[in-house]
């Protein structure tokens, strides 16, 4: 059952990771041109258009990382501390961490980015969204590599 | 107070309110409650287990949101004129710089 978790855990932080890519990369590196590579599409799109849907999969996926920590606190950390794998623990505290301040960043994320834009918070909402954005890559990196170390039922 | 009015203040606030009582209640383990995931247990504050891990984060985030939700909930109620000063930079500016406290925090993780 944790496994299943753990792999619907990863998928909606897939889908979270290409959401907030998507509009990280329209915020700070938006299309000047008409829109006509892979790279430059990735960054025509319209930002506002994402805020709903990575407020609701942010919520999502740290609601289920939160239901499968137990199992990752005992099976996982332990052995990683046996180890020694100083590194590896420490890059998971900082992911649990993130996350959380990430949590509380998201009414003021949501509000910002509303219809209609208000164009004096341009540069809250390029802030709000970078954060959060280094937050989801973070802890999808670390999540991955933590799972390559050790699966929960390895 | 209407909510296009009072919500913008309630959430820079919370951002900023929420970052700092979380790092707080790491700091001096204030959790709300404590999670025993050996034995499925869960107690009120803080209890730790000697024949198992206990796990605070959950307690944590609890004692930090419930702070961060009256202290965000008063400041949205003052006058405008007071409201109208907290620059919307905040909701980025605190919880960034709590991230770099949890970065000098854990850096013997990196450094052993």
């Amino acid at each position: 059952m944790i496994v299943v978790l753990l792999i619907l855990h990863a998928l909606l932080a897939v889908t979270l990771l290409g959401a907030i890519t998507h509009q990280a990369l329209s915020v700070w590196l938006p299309a000047r041109t008409q829109a006509e590579s892979f790279v430059a599409r990735m960054r025509a799109v319209t930002p506002a258009s994402y805020a709903n849907a990575i407020v609701v999969l942010y919520l999502a996926t740290a609601t289920l990382g939160a239901v499968i920590y137990p199992s990752y606190r005992i099976n996982v950390r332990i052995v990683l501390e046996q180890l020694q794998l100083y590194a590896a623990n420490g890059a998971f505290e900082l992911k649990e961490h993130f996350v959380a301040v990430g949590l509380g960043m998201l009414p003021a994320y949501w509000y910002f980015w509303r219809r209609p834009l208000a164009p004096d918070h341009a540069r809250t909402r390029a802030v709000l969204t970078a954060v959060l954005a280094f937050v989801v890559w973070w802890s999808f990196i670390v999540g991955h590599l933590l799972n390559n170390i050790r699966g929960f039922e390895t | 107070m209407s909510f296009t009015r009072s919500f913008p203040t309630f959430a820079i606030v919370f951002a900023s309110a929420y970052a700092v009582l979380y790092v707080i209640s790491i700091e001096y383990n204030l959790a709300l409650f404590t999670y025993h995931p050996a034995t499925e247990e869960f107690y009120f504050l803080v209890k730790p287990a000697s024949d198992q891990p206990a796990m605070f984060w959950y307690g944590w985030l609890a004692t930090s949101v419930l702070g961060a939700l009256a202290i965000a909930g008063l400041v949205a109620r003052l006058p405008e004129k007071f409201a109208s000063r907290i620059s919307s930079g905040w909701s980025w500016i605190v919880p960034l710089a709590v991230m770099l406290v949890f970065v000098y925090i854990l850096r013997g993780y990196f450094t052993k």
